[in-house]
């Protein structure tokens, strides 16, 4: 085994616990702290790849701004120091017979897929990147890219919106 | 002549040659670490006094003058003090995550110092998108911070976290765009290109108008953003008592505290790689003559005094303006600061455009 | 208009905060302002109304003036002044009354001054001693006669 794959593993490793703890743990805060932890380990394993680009983005959008909301959410309801009540037998079943359907349905599509092994090098510069995101092009993103900027414009919009004083109040 | 990259260049040629490649990457590696730590020490004993001595002078005081030559070691003997000290968890507090959250501050003060460019070809890890690399490694502090004011069971902690919350969370916008404005004249993220393309003068000079007014926004919002005063509002003694570390003692204390001053050493150094060439001696233009006298300056040393002044103007904000209100600080940054990076930005890009930089 | 309004707005606000700036880099720069003293090497002389504690006045001849008539034990508010007085026997056999131990508890002292009004022979005064700190608690409660000392003649 190479110091490659023993990293690997290690990061795998890591990201399994923490996930698996995010949804056992009984505390909310503490379970939002384990997501931030698994967030990361992905980010570790980009950074493995050498896409560097793609786990910068990760820990800045997933870590300093999805997990830093849920932790405000969690700080503004009441009560977030409990333990939360244990669920129902029900709910367990339920939620563990979805979890292996889920995790068959991967399994079996994993199997099915064979994975091409490519030598070429992934340390792409940020010109490219920037170019490939804009570009009009087959494999360009510039319709995504649009399409997502004018959703967050609406929903950017839509905040000031619902934020806003009527003029009377004031 | 004997430069940091010499040193480091031989280092790495007779490790390879006595050892094999894996070991040799990984002897570097602790190497690396225990300089970082070392760095880590040395920092925090030479900015606390730095800081004492400092607002001592603005306070028209004499600071700590007791303990070794004009007070030189009273900082070594408030370790000595700190490590001696019990490290109390309070009752009631999550053990696990309040003795985690001093390490999260200290691991993203660290990990944010690989890509930063001490000397000429002195960096840990000259990563492709260096800048970018840094704000969002810079935003798992934050994450640090709530967690120490959850964990503590302390309502001033709490609201000392979640104030510090929504002023990172805010202010790292203006700063991100300040440092795009420099992105922009360099067309790279990477700061081994940033720092060479500054061969001809510093960005600050060279970007004139765009780059002085990104520089005031930067500093500003690197201020708000290592939650120092007049953004204190995060620790805010006369109304928290200490904010998010309230419930702290020791060494834990001492981690966060560390951690503080670390950050404004990194925040500094990004600020003097960006806007003062970093190690670059100061040249200008075609004058070569006056570019070889500077050269023979040691660019560690260059380096070093840029940093070293960016700290002395950020202490100098701390001990001269008052503590904004929560309101002051959002409105200062949603109203004054965030457009008028973008009107920056957009002052930049046809600027950039159109050439009309030196 | 509203964005000439902004923008002055801005610009004041720059200026008062350089002007801060100048002030304190003013300071920064000139040590001589200081205005804090070392104190244990550099002390600051008293006013000479300053009161620090009671003192029984002896001249060379270790001799006071204290009749031990209890004046300052009755005017002191709260309780600081304890004198324990003896009968001495003079040449000629006759009894006389005198200071045996003048007790004064300094942690209870508020240094009202009220004991030196009182005292009929000026025996007692105010000292300018300030530093007062001592590790055990008993020490604060002094005896301020010297050993061997004795009334001055002729004070009654």
């Amino acid at each position: 085994m190479k110091a490659v794959d023993i990293i690997f593993y290690c990061i795998a490793i890591f990201v399994l616990t923490t996930g698996v703890l995010a949804v056992t743990t009984r505390k909310i805060f503490r379970s939002a702290i384990w997501l931030l932890f698994c967030l990361m380990g992905v980010a570790a394993l980009y950074f493995w790849m050498n896409a560097n680009f793609i786990a910068a983005i990760q820990i800045a959008v997933y870590v300093g701004g999805i997990v830093v909301l849920i932790i405000f959410s969690i700080f503004l309801t009441q009560q977030s120091g409990n333990q939360m009540p244990k669920p129902n037998f029900l709910r367990i079943i339920v939620a563990s017979i979805t979890s292996l359907i889920g995790l068959g349905l991967m399994l079996q599509l994993f199997a099915k897929q064979t994975f091409k092994t490519t030598n070429k090098n992934f340390d792409i510069d940020i010109a490219t990147l920037g170019k490939q995101l804009l570009s009009t092009d087959a494999n360009g993103y510039a319709l995504p890219f649009e399409v997502i900027s004018i959703l967050l414009l609406a929903a950017m919009v839509g905040c000031i919106v619902i934020a806003m004083k009527p003029k009377t109040q004031l | 002549m004997l430069s940091l990259e010499t040193i480091t260049n031989n280092v790495h040629d007779w490790l390879n040659s006595h050892v094999s490649n894996t070991w040799a990457t990984i002897i570097e590696m602790v190497i690396v670490g225990l300089l970082v730590i070392g760095l880590f020490a040395i920092l925090g004993l030479i900015l606390v006094l730095m800081e004492r001595k400092v607002s001592a002078f603005m306070q028209i005081r004499v600071g700590p003058n007791r303990v070794g030559f004009k007070g030189s070691l009273q900082t070594l003997a408030d370790t000595l003090k700190l490590v001696l000290k019990e490290g109390l968890t309070p009752k009631g507090a999550d053990k696990f995550l309040f003795n985690l959250a001093p390490y999260i501050v200290m691991c993203a003060a660290m990990l944010i110092l690989a890509p930063i460019a001490f000397a000429n070809n002195f960096q840990i890890w000259d990563i492709n998108i260096g800048v970018l690399y840094i704000s969002s490694i810079s935003s798992i502090s934050v994450i640090g911070i709530l967690m120490a004011g959850w964990a503590s069971n302390n309502k001033y902690s709490l609201l000392g976290a979640m104030r510090s919350g929504a002023q990172i969370v805010s202010y790292e916008l203006s700063a991100g765009f300040s440092v795009l404005c420099i992105v922009i004249l360099t067309g790279s993220l990477k700061i081994s290109d940033i720092i060479n393309a500054q061969q001809n003068g510093w960005f600050i000079f060279k970007g004139h108008i765009p780059a002085i007014i990104s520089f005031i926004i930067f500093i500003i919002a690197v201020t708000a953003e290592t939650n120092r005063a007049p953004f204190d509002l995060a620790e805010a003694e006369s109304e928290l008592t200490a904010g998010f570390h309230t419930e702290y003692s020791g060494m834990k204390f001492a981690l966060f505290f560390l951690a503080e001053y670390v950050n404004i050493f990194v925040v500094c150094a990004i600020g003097a790689i960006l806007f003062f060439g970093g190690w670059m001696p100061l040249h200008i233009g075609n004058w070569h003559g006056f570019n070889h006298i500077m050269d023979y300056i040691p660019s560690s040393l260059w380096f070093m005094l840029k940093v070293f002044g960016l700290i002395f103007l950020i202490m100098w904000f701390r001990w001269t303006f008052p503590r904004l209100r929560v309101d002051q600080l959002l409105n200062l940054e949603w109203k004054y600061l965030l457009p008028l990076s973008l009107v920056n930005l957009l002052l930049m890009t046809i600027v950039a455009i159109m050439g009309w930089y030196f | 208009m509203f964005l000439k309004k902004y923008i002055s707005e801005i610009w004041r606000a720059v200026k008062s905060l350089l002007k801060g700036m100048k002030l304190t880099g003013y300071y920064f720069t000139h040590h001589k302002e200081i205005i804090t003293q070392n104190y244990p090497e550099v002390k600051q002389p008293l006013p000479e109304r300053f009161r620090g504690e009671v003192v029984l006045i002896h001249d060379e001849n270790n001799e006071h003036a204290c009749t031990g008539c209890t004046a300052c034990e009755l005017a002191c508010p709260n309780g600081t002044i304890k004198i324990i007085t003896k009968f001495d026997v003079s040449a000629e056999g006759k009894k006389k009354k005198a200071l045996d131990t003048f007790v004064y508890h300094l942690e209870l002292c508020t240094m009202c001054n009220l004991c030196i009004e009182a005292c009929p022979t000026s025996a007692i005064k105010m000292a300018q001693n300030f530093e007062h700190s001592v590790f055990n608690r008993n020490d604060l409660t002094k005896k301020l006669n010297k050993p061997g000392s004795k009334i001055r003649e002729g004070v009654e």
